[in-house]
């Protein structure tokens, strides 16, 4: 069977390069300061993925309130996926107040998630560098370390908010996640 | 995501003229290749039609008849195209018309799938078949009408009174192979040929078998009609008299004694105990065998009868075959138009 | 509005039937997705669906309530069968004067753009465009008119991978920009995920689930656990498949929504789609249906509306 050609004028709609990694990725769309990314393997669902990438970007300042996010039929058409998906996805982040819609423009961040100032985050950086220099000392491969982080992550927050489900990740029916 | 506005639940038809175009541009290969086999056919009758025409006004108009200029002209006249003067020739014309045409119009469809798409159009399934099976009948059928007239126009020296006593050529319009090439039968046979093939190919759903199909049914009614139904579209005339004229369409002869039938064709041992073959030199001028023993009979008390059909029943004829080949076509139209309606994919 | 409602249908061929007893509304505005292995009778029900076939046993509306095969039905429905039916002889522009035609309503700039986006001459006759390239022409001449449901048989299962994502794409921007609802077939799971989000699950002729793809992940999951115990916790459970080792095994089950804790030993996890639909298709008389389907389902069924 032949392979098409590659198509000649893109506008809006590109065929994707398969990565060499395990998401798939398309250059960037005039009029949105982030891509979105999906990660087919990781197991969280897609419209989940699409808000931590929201959340992460806001949180290294990639996105700033006031910008606009990708529109709709521009991830629906770089990534393949259902359209309610990017919908839903918009739709948890007005929830928590994170961007709102405006008609027929788009959707725009409002606000920004509170986090550490930039000194802070050095300190933190440096105190983690450290621990992972003695985690790699005594014997631990990069799957124990991340398995160890994530069961004292898990711990403290379960000690912390005082119960089994967490706001950001459950939502409606969603089973428990195992570390 | 939202859904899309309700529209409205009952919606017009679309207009017919649209399928013009598409039933042309789906089948301008077809409905050229026609026009180019009936063009060429038709120049070419055209051309040999003028010298016909020509030879006939020269030996027709030649005095007196008989004496030797003028059989040479007849004899010239006699021996042009004799291949095309008996018609048989034409006879496969309105089957290939109707099976190229008709036969692939739905079996194409519906052996490569294209009827997925078709029928799912906003034209809708029905309207689809009929536009398409009444414009391509409608131009089969006139293409068909023109090429007879030519073919009419053609062979018209061969019906002229008075042939015979010029000793010139003299066809019966009803002949088989003629009758159905002039008036209106040839396009008539020409659209039952159509319809056939239409109704073939919706049964049938390939297109090669569709086409032989045709070819097949076609041949069976046509040799059917030209050998029993058109000898009695009218009750015969039955004569006493010998001298049937050369137009007519002779069905039968046979004897009658004491208007009794006696028999067909005289037997040979009744012939050799009255009627025995004459010295050679007994008797004057152009005695033929059939005269002498037709003479013979009628002596002894035996009377020839002939049963035929006149010349001049000629557009009786055409209307009554033709009216009925069109009602034929009709129904198989309607029928395949309904099993379109019904069937499956 | 569901654009397609089915009651009681059935289709036969012969002695066989192809389809029995198929219950389902679609509603409107979803990407649904009809899977099940070959044979199930997936072209069957679009068939019956946009009006190729006439039922032999109940009935199909579509858009809202039209008799399958009307012309209102046609007007709103734009199908594409499997291997993409184009006259081959015809050349592309042709082929849009052709739809253009036979339909009322036809946006000629909008293929003609798509067209020249793709690199389809509109001089070429189609039968020397490529599969991908015959594949888009067919589907930009549906999405040309504008339809309200866009009902593809197996679109995908004869391309490359490069062909794929550009139809794909190409359908979902539709469904993004003009609200078009979808009904694709297909016999491969893993892609529909992220493009579905309402199954329906074909077998043998039935319909064994139907629902929104949000709803039916939300209401099961994978319990996982000792052999030793797995009968007795498994008791209370709607178990759909189990799939047992000699020590551990995991139970594909039904819940009706909410997040019930496991016991000590056990371990929950989220379904996917693609697990989930394989399960259903083990097990021939599970089912999970909407509505007031079969009397045991009912409470379920009212607990997931």
């Amino acid at each position: 069977m032949e392979i098409d050609k590659p198509v000649s004028k893109p506008s809006g709609a590109e065929p994707s390069r398969l990565d060499a990694g395990s998401g798939e990725g398309s250059p960037a769309v005039a009029g949105s300061a982030i891509e979105f990314r999906l990660d087919p393997s990781s197991g969280v669902p897609t419209y989940l993925q699409l808000v931590q990438q929201v959340e992460h970007a806001l949180r290294l300042g990639y996105l700033k309130p006031g910008d606009q996010l990708p529109k709709v039929r521009d991830a629906v058409a770089s990534l393949v996926i259902n359209p309610n998906t990017v919908l839903k996805a918009y739709r948890n982040l007005e929830a928590k107040g994170l961007a709102a819609g405006r008609p027929g423009q788009g959707t725009f961040i409002t606000a920004t998630l509170s986090q550490a100032g930039l000194p802070e985050l050095t300190g933190l950086r440096r105190a983690l560098s450290g621990w992972v220099v003695s985690a790699d000392a005594a014997g631990l491969d990069d799957s124990a370390i991340v398995a160890l982080f994530t069961s004292v992550l898990r711990d403290f927050r379960e000690r912390h908010d005082g119960s089994a489900g967490r706001p950001d990740t459950a939502d409606g029916g969603e089973a428990e996640r195992v570390a | 995501m939202p859904a899309r506005p309700e529209q409205n639940a009952s919606v017009r038809p679309l207009p017919w003229r649209r399928m013009i175009w598409v039933t042309w541009r789906q089948h301008r290969f077809a409905l050229t290749g026609v026009a180019v086999l009936l063009g060429g056919l038709a120049v070419y009758v055209w051309l040999v039609g003028r010298q016909l025409h020509h030879a006939y006004a020269l030996a027709s108009a030649c005095h007196p008849a008989g004496s030797p200029v003028c059989s040479v002209l007849a004899s010239s006249f006699q021996s042009m195209d004799v291949q095309l003067s008996n018609g048989f020739v034409w006879q496969p014309l309105p089957a290939l018309i109707g099976a190229f045409i008709g036969a692939p119009l739905l079996a194409r469809e519906l052996e490569t799938g294209t009827f997925r798409y078709a029928w799912t159009q906003g034209f809708g399934r029905r309207r689809w078949t009929l536009a398409k099976l009444v414009l391509l009948a409608t131009t089969v059928t006139a293409a068909a009408a023109a090429f007879s007239v030519l073919l009419s126009w053609y062979y018209q020296p061969y019906f002229t009174a008075g042939n015979q006593g010029r000793f010139l050529t003299a066809l019966s319009p009803l002949a088989s192979g003629l009758f159905d090439l002039r008036g209106v039968v040839f396009a008539a046979w020409t659209l039952a040929a159509f319809a056939i093939g239409a109704l073939a190919g919706v049964l049938i759903r390939r297109v090669v078998p569709a086409i032989v199909a045709t070819l097949v049914a076609y041949a069976g009614l046509a040799l059917a009609a030209a050998t029993f139904l058109r000898q009695h579209y009218l009750t015969a005339l039955v004569t006493k008299n010998v001298d049937v004229p050369g137009t007519a369409l002779v069905l039968s002869q046979w004897w009658t004694k004491g208007s009794q039938f006696a028999f067909g064709r005289a037997p040979i041992t009744l012939l050799q105990r009255i009627c025995p073959p004459p010295p050679p030199k007994a008797g004057p001028g152009n005695f033929s065998k059939s005269d002498f023993v037709g003479q013979c009979l009628s002596r002894h008390g035996y009377t020839q009868l002939t049963s035929y059909q006149p010349a001049s029943r000629f557009w009786s004829f055409q209307l009554i075959e033709g009216s009925w080949l069109l009602a034929l076509s009709l129904l198989l139209i309607g029928v395949t138009i309904w099993l379109v309606h019904r069937r499956t994919a | 509005m569901n654009v397609i409602e089915a009651s009681g249908l059935g289709k036969r061929y012969g002695g066989t039937w192809a389809l029995r007893e198929c219950s389902l509304a679609i509603p409107a505005g979803h990407v649904a997705a009809l899977v099940g292995p070959n044979g199930a009778g997936k072209t069957t029900l679009l068939n019956l669906a946009v009006g190729l076939m006439a039922p032999s046993a109940g009935s199909v509306t579509v858009l809202g309530g039209l008799p399958a095969g009307s012309l209102a039905a046609l007007d709103g429905i734009a199908f594409v069968a499997q291997d993409t039916p184009l006259y081959k002889n015809l050349s592309v522009a042709d082929m849009l004067h052709l739809t253009r035609n036979l339909n009322r309503r036809f946006d000629d700039r909008y293929v003609r753009s798509r067209l020249d986006d793709l690199g389809i001459p509109l001089q070429r006759k189609a039968a020397r465009l490529s599969g991908g390239q015959q594949a888009q022409l067919a589907l930009n001449l549906a999405l040309a008119r504008r339809p309200r449901l866009l009902v593809l048989d197996e679109p995908v299962a004869m391309l490359d991978p490069i062909a794929r994502h550009d139809f794909m794409a190409t359908v979902l921007t539709a469904a993004a920009d003009d609200g078009v609802s979808v009904l694709l077939s297909s016999h491969v799971l893993a892609e529909l995920e992220r493009v579905a989000d309402y199954l329906v699950l074909l077998s043998h002729g039935r319909v064994q689930v139907a629902g929104d793809v949000d709803d039916l992940l939300a209401c099961h999951r994978v319990v996982t656990g000792p052999t030793a115990q797995a009968d007795r916790y498994s008791e209370g459970l709607n178990v759909v498949h189990a799939r047992r080792g000699e020590a551990q095994v995991h139970f594909l089950v039904r819940t009706n929504g909410s997040a019930d804790p496991v016991p000590q030993g056990w371990e929950a996890h989220p379904v996917g789609l693609e697990e989930l639909a394989l399960a259903y298709l083990r097990e021939p008389g599970a089912a999970a249906l909407p509505g007031p389907a079969r009397g045991d389902d009912a409470q379920l069924s009212a607990a997931m509306q």
